[in-house]
């Protein structure tokens, strides 16, 4: 695709009891936030393997965004705990390996922070812009596939 | 030392208080030892305990069915201890001899420092702070930190943890934490891209040949992700992008558990810098949790409990 007219592709995994809902409120609040992600439900941030992460950059997304509910409001009592600290290093060894901190984000959002999802959504797209396509898995020889 | 050890462990077999005897017996090639499994007295005479005892054994438990007697270094036991919080391992099926370590010799850097393949050393001697070789005939003294692993200059319980009875007296802690880190500080001077690239090297070279995931006591799984094929996660020939995302799920999953034995470095036939993966998770965990690997054995693995306060300055 030429650079000129190339616009990011992210991905959003957003748990079902909050920030799925929140997307969906800002929706219905006619609230506008980039048409550059699309969104997989998932029944919590806890369902979130590194894996999912890792290959959805590796098949060539530009981003990736998990967002799941505030601390102490998880449905199933813990699973934003335990996906917290598995975030915490996932983001580390990201870092570490070469990965720009701007292609993959973790976000707090309830199911009425419609607006304030809107607002993610924009300033994470704008942040993938700025860093440009997603190269990283690309192998030279077959560039331009 | 070997002595005890033999007597001991006879001592137990014939009593039926084990049933095997997990140790180091002598390898194929002169210096190199290999892992010795036994139910059978005789096999015992065969143990050895010298600077050139790598492997980690902890692993070997969890797959023996019955009581174990196991010999380990500092390192090792602090395995052994991840392996019992993670329940792989009971406390009580073992009979632990632990090795109070000084280091163990990278046989690729003592072949490097005296220019000649391996096999050419017929005898080697630790005395005090040296080496003492007989390469082709002749004597060779060097001195014995230049040639141990690097993950020992950041060894900070050289003396197992956890033991029923020690081997020889307790060594003190000989920290030269900066030259343990020594590549990861390298790495983290570099910019993202430079980085990147570095490790897209590395990982073109992996032929995928398991060897780190299976010698990594902290690998304990019994179906292996990349072994799933409902979703193949990843391909099952080596492409560096697979090769890469391999193993930094592999990171993932022994985050936490690795107690940085180096084994998997060791076992990396095409030589990838592991470690440099592994040993900065080890750190990070440290920094975000305030977890050390194997220290106490009921406390719970470091991802399955976690504290409100747990550090979120990452979320937006």
């Amino acid at each position: 695709m030429e650079e000129s007219n190339w616009e990011p592709k992210v991905i959003g995994f957003l748990c079902h009891w909050c920030s799925y809902a929140g997307a969906d409120l800002s929706g219905s609040a006619r609230l506008e936030y980039p048409h550059n992600i699309r969104i997989i439900r998932i029944p919590c941030s806890g369902r979130v393997d590194p894996m999912f992460i890792l290959r959805a950059l590796q098949n060539g997304v530009d981003g990736v965004l998990v967002s799941g509910c505030h601390p102490g409001d998880c449905h199933y009592q813990s699973g934003n705990f335990h996906a917290r600290r598995k975030f915490a290093v996932i983001n580390r060894l990201l870092k570490y390996v070469g990965i720009e901190p701007e292609r993959v984000q973790f976000s707090w959002v309830a199911a009425s922070e419609g607006p304030k999802m809107a607002q993610v959504i924009g300033e994470f797209v704008e942040g993938v812009r700025k860093v440009g396509p997603n190269r990283l898995f690309k192998d030279e020889k077959k560039d331009g596939e | 030392m070997e002595n005890r050890l033999k007597e001991e462990a006879g001592k137990l077999l014939k009593e039926g208080k084990v049933d095997y005897i997990v140790g180091y017996g002598k390898g194929t090639v002169n210096l190199r030892t290999s892992p010795l499994i036994t139910n059978k007295e005789e096999d015992l005479e065969g143990l050895v305990i010298n600077p050139f005892i790598a492997n980690n054994l902890s692993r070997y438990p969890v797959e023996l069915k019955g009581r174990v007697g196991i010999v380990v270094k500092g390192c090792d036991s602090r395995s052994l201890t991840s392996l019992m919080q993670d329940k792989k391992v009971k406390r009580e099926d073992l009979i632990i001899f632990g090795v109070p370590c000084e280091g163990v010799v990278d046989l690729k850097k003592l072949a490097g420092q005296i220019g000649a393949e391996i096999d050419r050393v017929t005898d080697a001697e630790k005395e005090g702070e040296n080496l003492t070789l007989q390469v082709d005939g002749s004597k060779k003294t060097i001195p014995f930190r230049d040639v141990i692993f690097d993950k020992c200059y950041g060894c900070e319980h050289p003396t197992p943890l956890e033991y029923d009875m020690l081997l020889g007296s307790e060594v003190a802690p000989n920290l030269d934490i900066e030259k343990s880190l020594e590549r990861i500080k390298e790495l983290e001077g570099m910019d993202a891209q430079e980085r990147w690239n570095y490790w897209k090297e590395q990982f073109s070279k992996c032929i995928r040949c398991y060897g780190c995931r299976n010698v990594c006591p902290a690998c304990f799984c019994e179906r292996c992700f990349v072994d799933v094929n409902m979703p193949q996660w990843v391909a099952t020939y080596a492409t560096w992008q697979d090769n890469l995302t391999f193993q930094l799920i592999r990171t993932l999953h022994v985050a936490g558990r690795c107690s940085d034995c180096g084994e998997c470095e060791r076992a990396c036939p095409v030589g990838i810098p592991l470690r440099s993966l592994q040993r900065k998770m080890v750190e990070e965990v440290k920094d975000l949790f305030g977890h050390e690997v194997g220290i106490d054995k009921d406390a719970p693995p470091v991802f399955s409990h976690y504290e409100a306060t747990d550090p979120d300055e990452f979320m937006k």
